[in-house]
């Protein structure tokens, strides 16, 4: 038993108390202390969040917390979503797994979100942790489902195997079978998302796991589940909490009344989503569900239009998450703004986002509905095709409790409909209003003016997103020199350069990253500033060819910077250019 | 929250000879040096940077905006693409079901082009890109179905009318929408097109195989037996099998 120095507390007592500490920031805060805490909390943490997989390696994280349980990477940026990340750009796992395979043998969870993992690495997760339960792989890629086999085959304590929007390979001969490779006696899963997947799923193997599996709250299947085979799968779990449907387009009375009777049963089903290509007709099926409904997810339902919609969205009183499409219209968000008072979060995807014209009755005109009609709002994505100043300030004003408030109007640079003026007057509005804002996606006209808004009252945010807006440097400038809380920036299509970057190069540090692509940011700044600041990575990603073959004038293509305490990164692809280790001025 | 391992946060930038973040809105006479590397010669913006960061000898506040007007650069500006959007006209009308078949949910197409627009926007992601655009072509074909009065059995609100199909010896099954066709021809047609992919060690001839549909009752009949409004009211799912002959 270790006393410390000026304290009467012993290691053990230490250790407990600061078991019951689980937030990263304050046990950052007590690792301050003293060096003897530095050391008990270093010993005694379990989860680990590294939002950034290039911000620290592997070797580094180890050395300070050599028994970690759950860890969580994130990989590509962002806009990595939207095909702006060239393939191959990187976000590998494979040298975390190696690592923890030795390190860390008691490691029970791994999230992943945007990242590269092969089959190979599943194989090793599945062999190198015994008690493996929790895989969450959000966005990720480079996998099939042989490494899904694998996860199946041995991990025997798995609880969740959540699969969230990856890309899956099929291999057409083992496809649906990898279930089978669960062992008979295998009871544990608690929650399985396979709604990404494409190709069939073996059904057998999948209902006699649903079977034996009596703590399965969550199960979220895959579009090839068809709805007569769900029905089964109901009456096998009513227990469910969670249930994501699969495709449901065949209209046919047996199913219906089979299903219906099957979803009666499950007396604790509070969230749905699925829903692809449903046959409206079935819809009635699911209205015994909606008073307990908490969660909706409408969003691939192509088929259902408005009047389906507002028949279901009106009898979910108890609604906290809607996500749907614009088919929704604004008459059903004013029914959703009456019936669903609970409302927090609302995602509105766009049907026909390559439209001309609109194609639905979908305005602002909704938007405004739900901020006035549902107080708990604060959450909000929301696509459509016009918008005004008065809207977004009726909008702040309705609910200054937002958080989280992304626009995107399909247009770039619409203005405002009504007085053809940009919407910075709208936009400064909801950063003035919503005091708590932390994360805000901006679209439409807008100029310089926005950003000295964002700048002055956006001292909570966390997270920007701006697109095709702004007049020149001054806008950049504005944000990085005010936000204060500023964590991430991703930045397309506007007209920022090398002045407001490096004048406020100082600011990139206190930040996760900062993406640029198609600005003006030329090549010599970029260059400049990789020398001048060790401790980020200024990534240029370009992919026409060697920076230096150019004027450094010339704008770069991509500019990714991001804070790391482990220096560049030794597996960048050719087309990502940054500062060489050796040279200041070199180029890698 | 973040990982924070050696990354103090900075609260007055580190007083190191490149002290950028400094821009002159402060009443303040510090000068501040700009280091640049030896070899590295300043592009005229950088006269920029120096004048924001110097204040003039009489204390005056230059305003942000005052050192920005003053800039006179040149600077080549990436052009952003233009913003043709997608419409709704297929320049090869008759080709429809070749659209479905290759923005369906089988093929692994990663790379779903954002009509003629700009490389990702809207923001969406891909697998919803790929959800919108197969709805968009059967809506299309649906609209000029009703345009032309054909009118499919009323089974559904929505036109459409996908029914499963199967071919013998292919593990994964596609869909097609009935609501599009009006004969047997065109539909063994765009059957046979569909499973291509997966066949290409057959021979690729409607011969070859004989398309059988599942009625209401259960029954599986020859399609080539009854007439198309007899089977386009009964059908539930489609299979093609290898004929011996």
């Amino acid at each position: 038993m270790k006393m410390m120095m000026g304290s009467s507390f012993p290691e053990e007592v230490l250790e407990h108390v600061f078991s019951f500490i689980e937030r990263d920031k304050d046990r950052n805060a007590i690792s301050t202390v003293c060096q003897s805490w530095y050391e008990i909390e270093r010993w005694s943490r379990r989860r680990v969040f590294v939002g950034n997989c290039y911000a620290v390696s592997p070797a580094i994280l180890i050395k300070r917390f050599p028994d970690v349980r759950c860890l969580e990477l994130k990989g590509k940026p962002h806009f990595a979503d939207f095909n702006l990340v060239p393939e191959g750009w990187g976000a590998y796992v494979a040298p975390w797994i190696a690592a923890a395979s030795s390190a860390y043998p008691w490691l029970e969870e791994i999230r992943l979100k945007r990242m590269v993992i092969s089959d190979d690495t599943l194989e090793l997760i599945s062999k190198s942790f015994k008690n493996f339960k929790v895989l969450v792989l959000s966005s990720c890629e480079g996998f099939s489902t042989e490494g899904l086999a694998a996860i199946a085959a041995n991990c025997r304590n798995l609880r969740e195997l959540d699969l969230r929007e990856s890309e899956v390979e099929d291999l057409n001969q083992s496809s649906g079978h990898w279930l089978s490779h669960f062992p008979d006696n295998y009871t544990s899963l608690v929650s399985l998302n396979i709604a990404c997947l494409n190709s069939e799923v073996n059904f057998t193997a999948l209902e006699r796991l649903v079977g034996r599996c009596p703590n399965l709250r969550n199960l979220r299947l895959n579009r090839a589940v068809p709805l007569d085979k769900l029905a089964i799968l109901l009456r096998r779990a009513p227990q469910l909490v969670e249930l994501g449907t699969g495709e449901a387009s065949d209209l046919r009375p047996d199913v219906f009344s089979n299903l219906l009777g099957a979803f009666s049963g499950c007396k604790e089903l509070k969230s749905l989503s699925g829903f692809w290509e449903v046959a409206p007709g079935y819809l009635p099926g699911v209205y015994p569900i909606c008073p307990r409904l908490t969660s909706l997810n409408l969003s691939y339902a192509t088929t259902i239009q408005s009047s389906d919609l507002i028949k279901l969205v009106s009898q979910c009183q108890n609604l906290q998450k809607l996500w749907v499409l614009d088919y929704i219209e604004d008459l059903g968000l004013e029914v959703l703004a009456a019936s669903c008072k609970d409302l927090r979060e609302l995602r509105v995807f766009p049907s026909e986002p390559y439209g001309v014209e609109p194609n639905v009755l979908l305005t602002e005109q909704g938007l405004v509905s739900v901020s006035e009609g549902c107080p708990k709002l604060h959450s909000v994505l929301y696509f459509c095709r016009q918008m005004s100043n008065d809207a977004l300030r009726t909008i702040a004003r309705n609910r200054p409790n937002m958080t989280r408030f992304r626009l995107c109007i399909i247009e770039p640079r619409t203005p405002d409909y009504r007085t053809l003026q940009s919407l910075d007057g709208g936009f400064g509005a909801i950063v003035e209003h919503c005091k708590d804002l932390r994360r805000l996606s901006l679209s439409g006209l807008l100029t310089d003016r926005v950003f000295e808004y964002i700048g002055t009252y956006g001292k909570k945010l966390e997270m920007l997103s701006v697109a095709f807006a702004g007049d020149s440097d001054l806008g950049l400038h504005h944000v990085l020199s005010g936000c204060e809380n500023l964590r991430k920036l991703e930045i397309r299509d506007c007209p920022f350069g090398d002045k407001a970057l490096l004048a406020n190069a100082a600011k990139l540090e206190t930040m996760r990253s900062l993406w640029m692509s198609s600005c003006s940011v030329s090549f010599g700044a970029c260059k400049l500033l990789g020398q001048k600041m060790p401790m980020l990575n200024v990534e240029v990603i370009d992919e026409r060819g060697p920076p230096d073959s150019r004027p450094e004038s010339c704008p770069v293509e991509k500019l990714y910077v991001y804070r790391t305490v482990s220096g560049p990164r030794f597996d960048m692809p050719g087309f990502v250019w940054t500062k060489d280790e050796d040279s200041a001025l070199g180029l890698s | 929250m973040e990982l924070q391992l050696g990354l103090a946060l900075p609260s007055n930038p580190t007083s190191k000879a490149f002290d950028l973040n400094y821009y002159g809105f402060e009443a303040n006479n510090k000068e501040v040096d700009l280091v640049i590397g030896p070899c590295y010669t300043p592009s005229p913006s950088y006269e920029d940077i120096n004048d924001i960061i110097n204040i003039d000898n009489n204390n005056n506040k230059r305003s942000f905006g005052q050192a920005f007007e003053n800039s006179t650069r040149d600077r080549v500006v990436p052009r952003t693409l233009p913003l043709l959007l997608w419409n709704n006209n297929h320049p090869n009308e008759e080709d429809d079901p070749k659209d479905l078949e290759n923005h369906s949910l089988f093929a692994a197409n990663k790379n779903v082009g954002d009509g003629d627009g700009v490389v990702g926007w809207p923001p969406i992601k891909s697998w919803r890109k790929r959800l919108c655009h197969e709805n968009q072509v059967v809506r299309a074909w649906n609209n000029q179905m009703v345009e032309n009065g054909y009118v499919c059995g009323g089974r559904r609100a929505s036109n459409s009318m996908y029914v499963k199909v199967k071919m013998e010896g292919v593990v994964i099954a596609r869909k097609v929408d009935l609501s599009q066709h009006q004969s047997f021809e065109t539909l063994t047609d765009t059957l046979m097109d569909m499973f291509r992919k997966w066949s290409e060690a057959c021979e690729k001839n409607s011969n070859n195989y004989k398309l059988i549909y599942q009625d209401r009752e259960g029954d599986w009949l020859f399609a080539q037996d009854v007439p198309w409004r007899t089977f386009i009211r009964s059908v539930q799912r489609l299979k093609l099998l290898k004929s011996s002959g």
